[in-house]
């Protein structure tokens, strides 16, 4: 007996000495390390494939890319990359446009196993134009399966290479064989993608099309070598390509537990570290006129080399709200604001005085985003055969669409109420144009339903409430509850839409066999242009029909005619005019009720050099800086551990059980 | 008793053969080929990239029956695979299954094998103790208690630690996991304390019951009225006799220690075995999921042939010759 | 028919077969013994369970309003019970004024006993709900289990040979495979609705009481009268119907309810994973998970969601205990 009490009581001292919050081990106390969250695993980290946020937080710091932009400048401005300058559109006699891109002196892929291969002893070689044409071989090969290629076939020759290649390698097993970069060179590459130096390449296009230049500023382009995808190729305990990314950033990808932890390293081969002054390579010195008052040109950081960190920690939260709560104790380094909390952090727009008591900071940015509800307009209901009923009934329905209200409940006010698909910072944005049909008016609703034929919601063919279905692709209560909230406003109309929640799976099978009528989705720019967004609404890439990202499938002659004579003007009044025609007859059709622009709140800690917030997904990790000692001490002041409730109840249990043994003991004895 | 061991393992295989069927049934008549294939390449592959990611997984064959060459379905390959175990790669993102289990045994084994064996102890002290104090108020208050705690949903209790000891009083990290041992203690001393309040209640009234029972056998009565005090007569005779129903508990559990426990791992980010199965069932990856519940029903099999050949060493009185 | 009118005829038939059970028991004697004993041991535990159980009665019993006068949608008895329209915007504390955020009056100043949630519902009004998810999630699914699993066990303990051999394979594969990954594979078959969550729990619960009901069966067929009346010629489904049922219909008790109380909580394990009921206390907590960590803190619907549930299971977990110790079969045999 003694003993075993004996062995309790060293079992609960251990335990208590054990006590600490403490994540990380106590080696990195004083490293430049950032420490960030993410939750969802990245898909892939090929740079010709990878399309969502995650998978870019990583690659946008293990490769570089071409163009990129610049950190401070708004609007977004390009600025060179890899290349030496951004190429200048050079038309053709023909009627197609050149592109002359030029690469930089000195570019080295990071150390990698995979470059024994063709230059056996060294581990690493120079980036050459032909690596870039390998990327748009990449792009072009229908077995890669990138995202991007339906819009880059503008390149000459690109759909034939694709073509071309998936015959080849179905009709000769030995060329499919081949090694990749010897299949592309037998096919002949593409056309359009010319090396014409070690370090120039041509790149042709079909038409003009200068939103190219911004496709040059995403990993898409990034120069990849044909040894890293030869070599990784999941064959022989070798990871695939996919999990395996050689690039020239200035980070690598040291440890990748996908599903739990991510690390990246800061890498000492790459060009800005052994040539610094090429854009990007250094802070910028100059930006918006209000950075020197934000913090974001501190002398601390102006002009000097970057990456400023030795490491970046990105560590798996599957829950916002022990993500955040890790956050306000200090072990991660940027956060944005769960709803639950978000009255507790902010007041009236700025952050709450006990938060900035903490050195907390706060920074908004408005997403260059759209969501929206969205209309099959392929459906005999609601849609384009439904004719004026189908698009006064979508008028209606839009007409009580409360944003304001959802934002209340749900974002905590924060978002813009969108008034159509254009949001700010993209040209063609009127911050003082109203859509009538995007205020709240009940009775005009009403009537507008009763001139559909709908009068006080009911269908006259069953004398029962007209039966719509919305259909979403999440079945979490989260979601549940926001779309709950807009099939009760439409109930008020006297509609009876029902929720058919699915899997995501079931849900993209039923778009793509046009089985749905309502819908909610989002869109985040690729890049800042207005062609980004009202291509949504182009009959081009009506989804049903070609499977582009038209959900709604709306497909108007006036609207695509307009669109065509817009998409690659230059951003002149003209493009103005042709953009506010086509906002007039989407918001006359309806055929998505926008509803808002997210506004992102993200809150930093106090040793976080203010990093400034932007509304586009690229690469910024390079320009973070952190101070590891004021981390440190703050870290220990927050997070003290409460002992006294264990010694308490140690005592209690004691109290409890020592009459009842001292009453036994006087009854056996 | 070598028949009986031989009846057993021929019983085992039958089941893993029975598990094999069902599994081939649950899993191929859910979800179409097409379904998976495009859940796993992505919603705008054409056709063609789908039948080649049906035939690179094994999915293009028919099921049950091929005419042209009888053995080629789908369903020889989900045997053949299965049996020697060939688990191939998962359907969500082409990673070798078999590397993702061994790598989520690790982290699983780190926090259920402390968490059985405080459980054990705890259970066993406790119930020991109260029962020692039978008939008091130390006992009618164990009762009470153990009834209790196993009324509380599990999901309460984790919300309730994470909350008390993660947020109130800062004594351990809310969740996540590390290799490094000085900070994976800190990261496992959470779900173990849940894992051991969710589990007390049960443990206490079912070993509080075979101690009980045992303290009254004869035997018991005749040491006490010799003299033998009763806490000698607790730690040393009743413990050692009531091992057999202890040890069924114990062994089966066994196979559990592998697997993990879905809604700790999950709530408390541990990589392991559960949130491994979390993972797959929230991409409908088939491949992973089929190959988790295959690995539970062998181990549990085993746990079962390893009870009962464990009840034969155990008790001399059994013999299934 | 619209389905509300189903259900209320599912309940009133319900009802009716209790009753009848019920009058047909007090006959017996060592039923009535039963009942007395166990009334006599754990009343509080006894009315606790008959409380959620008329709560759960008012909530199933619905109808609509006639033309004109109320809301068209059917209103349960329990929600009858609560003003129309019983909903603020957003969250409110108990008993309060004014909206929790924001300060704005509510439509039913003080009305509410435990405040309302993040779409403004009443909290009481769904923990008194979530009685009848939870009953249904008992109730339904042990009527599914048990007689499946008697029709198994029953059927391989008695006629033996290859029967008993086909039975055990299945009992041995269902068993090894884990629980809970075959209700998540089996929901996502079946769908998301209240009774095909039901019949998957049904599907993977009825093994362990199919292997006690066969054991059972294998002892009472070498029973004097039940071998007299096989010897005399009695056709096998009236002997199995006559002697073997009624000697099973203990365990069929003391399983069902203490089956319950696992299907409860384990339906709430479902809810965690966006696989359970509408409206259970499960989904309630799920949904208020979060709610601890603001600030200031949102503590009423977890409470009362965790609060409704521990009463039931609590309750049940004493009636089953007391119900085991009554009807053991050793004190059954002492008393008879």
């Amino acid at each position: 007996m003694k003993r075993r009490l004996g062995a309790v009581a060293f079992a609960a001292a251990l335990a208590l000495s054990a006590c600490s919050n403490d994540p990380y081990p106590d080696a990195d106390d004083s490293r430049a390390i950032f420490y960030t969250v993410f939750d969802d695993p990245p898909k892939t980290l090929d740079p010709q494939v990878a399309y969502s946020v995650i998978d870019h937080s990583v690659i946008g710091n293990v490769y570089d890319t071409l163009l990129q932009y610049h950190y401070l400048k708004r609007p977004y401005t390009l600025m060179p990359g890899l290349l030496e300058e951004i190429p200048r559109a050079e038309p053709q006699p023909d009627g197609r446009v050149a592109y002359t891109l030029r690469l930089r002196r000195d570019l080295r892929f990071h150390e990698d196993p995979c470059f024994e291969r063709s230059s056996p002893g060294s581990r690493t070689r120079d980036v050459t134009a032909a690596d870039v044409a390998f990327a748009f071989a990449r792009i072009g090969d229908p077995a890669v399966d990138s995202p991007v290629l339906e819009t880059l076939v503008k390149i000459s020759g690109m759909r034939e290479f694709g073509e071309n290649l998936t015959k080849r390698r179905k009709e000769d097993a030995s060329f499919a064989a081949l090694r990749i970069d010897r299949q592309y060179a037998e096919i002949g590459g593409i056309a359009g993608v010319r090396v014409a130096s070690p370090r120039e390449l041509v790149l042709v296009l079909d038409e003009p099309y200068p939103q190219i230049r911004f496709w040059l500023a995403m990993p898409f382009t990034s120069p990849v070598p044909w040894e890293a995808v030869a070599w990784y190729d999941g064959h022989e305990g070798r990871e695939l390509f996919a999990e395996h990314p050689v690039g020239t950033g200035p980070f690598r990808l040291t440890r990748y537990e996908k599903r739990s932890r991510i690390v990246m390293e800061r890498e000492p081969s790459w060009y800005g570290a052994r040539d610094p002054g090429a854009p990007g390579t250094v802070y910028p010195t100059d930006g918006e006129p209000s950075d020197v008052a934000d913090g974001y040109l501190d002398p601390a950081r102006v002009g000097k080399p970057l990456p400023f960190l030795e490491r970046i920690e990105f560590r798996r939260e599957k829950e916002d709200i022990p993500a955040f709560t890790k956050f306000l104790q200090g072990y991660y380094d940027l956060s944005g604001i769960p709803q639950e909390s978000f009255d507790r952090m902010v007041h009236e727009g700025a952050l709450s005085p006990e938060m900035s008591a903490q050195g907390m900071r706060l920074a908004k940015a408005v997403g260059a985003d759209i969501y929206y509800i969205g209309f099959n307009m392929d459906d005999p209901t609601v849609g384009a055969p439904a004719g004026e009923r189908g698009r006064k009934l979508r008028q209606a329905m839009s007409l009580v669409a409360d944003t304001v209200e959802f934002e209340r409940l749900f974002t905590n006010g924060r978002g813009i109420p969108a008034q159509s698909p254009l949001p700010p910072g993209i040209f063609g944005y009127d911050p003082d144009y109203r859509n009538p049909y995007r205020k709240v008016d009940p009775t005009r609703a009403a009537q507008l339903l009763a001139e559909a034929g709908y009068p006080g919601g009911i269908d006259p063919s069953t004398g029962q409430a007209l039966r719509l279905s919305f259909d979403t692709p999440a079945t979490d209560t989260r979601s549940l509850l926001t779309f709950q909230f807009w099939v009760g406003e439409w109930r008020r109309l006297g509609l009876d839409v029902q929720i058919a929640a699915t899997s995501y799976n079931q849900f993209q099978d039923k778009v793509r066999r046009g089985a749905f009528q309502i819908f909610q989705y989002g869109w985040v720019a690729d890049y800042p242009d207005p062609e980004n967004f009202l291509f949504l609404l182009w009959s081009g890439m009506a989804r049903t029909k070609n499977g582009g990202p038209n959900t709604a499938n709306y497909q108007d002659p006036r609207y695509d005619a307009l669109f065509e004579q817009m998409k690659a003007r230059d951003d002149d009044p003209e493009r103005l005019r042709l953009i506010g025609e086509m906002r007039a007859i989407l918001e006359r059709d309806c055929p998505w009720i926008p509803l808002f622009h997210r506004e992102g709140f993200a809150l930093y800690q106090a040793w976080v050099a203010p990093p400034k917030p932007v509304g586009m997904a690229f690469a910024v990790d390079k320009y973070r800086q952190v101070d590891p000692t004021l981390r440190t001490e703050l870290r220990a002041a927050w997070n003290q551990p409460i002992r006294w409730p264990a010694y308490a109840l140690a005592i209690a249990t004691v109290a409890v059980v020592l009459p009842g043994i001292a009453t036994w003991r006087r009854e056996r004895a | 008793m070598l028949a009986y061991l031989a009846r057993r393992l021929a019983w085992g295989v039958v089941t893993v053969i029975g598990v094999l069927l069902f599994l081939f049934v649950l899993f191929f008549t859910l979800a179409t080929p097409d379904d998976i294939a495009r859940k796993a390449v992505g919603e705008k592959a054409p056709q063609a990239v789908l039948d080649q990611w049906k035939l690179n997984h094994g999915y293009d064959k028919p099921r049950f029956w091929n005419p042209e060459s009888p053995g080629d379905t789908m369903l020889a390959e989900h045997f053949r695979r299965m049996l020697t175990f060939d688990f191939g790669n998962s359907d969500a993102d082409d990673t070798p299954i078999g590397a993702r289990l061994r790598s989520g045994a690790g982290p699983s084994l780190a926090f259920t094998l402390p968490l059985f064996v405080a459980g054990l102890a705890l259970g066993i002290s406790l119930s020991l103790f109260v029962a020692f104090f039978r008939d008091t108020y130390i006992d009618r208050m164990g009762t009470v208690l153990a009834v209790l705690a196993m009324s509380v949903s599990m999901l309460l209790y984790i919300i309730g630690v994470q909350f008390l000891l993660g947020k109130l009083l800062r004594w351990f990290p809310i969740s996540g996991f590390d290799y490094s041992p000085d900070v994976m203690i800190r990261f496992l001393a959470m779900p173990v304390i849940v894992g051991l309040l969710a589990g007390i209640g049960g443990d206490l009234r079912f070993f509080r019951t075979v101690f009980v029972e045992e303290s009254g056998r004869d035997y018991v009565r005749t040491a006490r009225a010799k003299g033998c005090g009763e806490g000698r007569i607790m730690g040393r005779h009743v413990l050692r006799n009531s091992l057999i129903p202890i040890l069924t508990n114990v062994v089966m559990a066994i196979p559990f220690l592998f697997t993990g426990s879905l809604l700790l791992e999950s709530f408390f980010g541990i990589p392991g075995l559960g949130s491994i199965t979390v993972d797959a069932v929230n991409a409908n990856d088939f491949a992973t999921l089929r190959v988790v519940v295959y690995i539970d029903s062998l181990l549990f099999i085993a746990g079962q042939i390893a009870t009962d050949f464990s009840y034969t060493l155990a008790d001399p009185r059994v013999r299934f010759g | 028919m619209p389905l509300h009118i189903w259900i209320n005829g599912a309940v009133a038939l319900f009802v009716l077969g209790a009753a009848v059970a019920t009058w047909r028991l007090r006959r017996n004697a060592l039923w009535r013994e039963a009942g007395r004993e166990l009334w006599r041991r754990r009343p509080l535990a006894l009315a606790f369970v008959a409380l959620y159980s008329a709560l759960a009665l008012c909530d199933s019993i619905s109808w609509i309003d006639a033309e004109g006068t109320g809301v068209r949608e059917p209103r349960s008895l329990l929600v009858r019970a609560f003003p129309v329209d019983f909903q603020e915007a957003s969250y409110s504390a108990p008993l309060a004024d004014v909206e929790f955020y924001g300060g704005q009056p509510l439509q039913h100043p003080g009305a509410h006993w435990l405040g309302t949630d993040i779409l403004g519902r009443d909290v009481l009004l769904q923990a008194l709900r979530g009685a009848r998810v939870a009953l249904l999630v008992g109730g339904l699914t042990s009527l599914i289990a048990i007689p499946l699993a008697l029709l198994f066990g029953v059927a391989a303990g008695y006629r033996g040979g290859w029967l008993d051999d086909l039975v055990l394979f299945l009992i041995s594969v269902l068993f090894a495979m884990p629980g809970l990954l075959l209700l998540i594979a089996l929901i996502m078959a079946l769908g998301r609705g209240p009774v095909q969550v039901c019949v998957a729990l049904g599907v993977t619960g009825w093994v362990s009481f199919a292997r006690l009901a066969r054991g059972e069966t294998l002892k009472l067929r070498e029973l004097d009268y039940v071998q007299a009346a096989r010897a005399l010629g009695v056709s096998e489904l009236r002997i199995i119907v006559r002697h073997v049922v009624p000697n099973l219909m203990h365990l069929v008790v003391i399983t069902f309810v203490l089956m319950f109380s696992s299907l409860v909580l384990t339906e709430a394990v479902l809810a965690w994973l966006g696989l359970g009921i509408d409206g259970s206390w499960g989904q309630m907590i799920d949904r208020a998970r979060d709610e601890l960590s603001r600030d200031p803190i949102i503590w009423w619907n977890l409470t009362a969601a965790s609060a409704a549930l521990f009463g039931l299971i609590l309750a049940v977990n004493l009636v089953g205990d007391a119900v085991r110790d009554i009807l053991d079969p050793r004190t059954l045999r002492e008393r008879a």
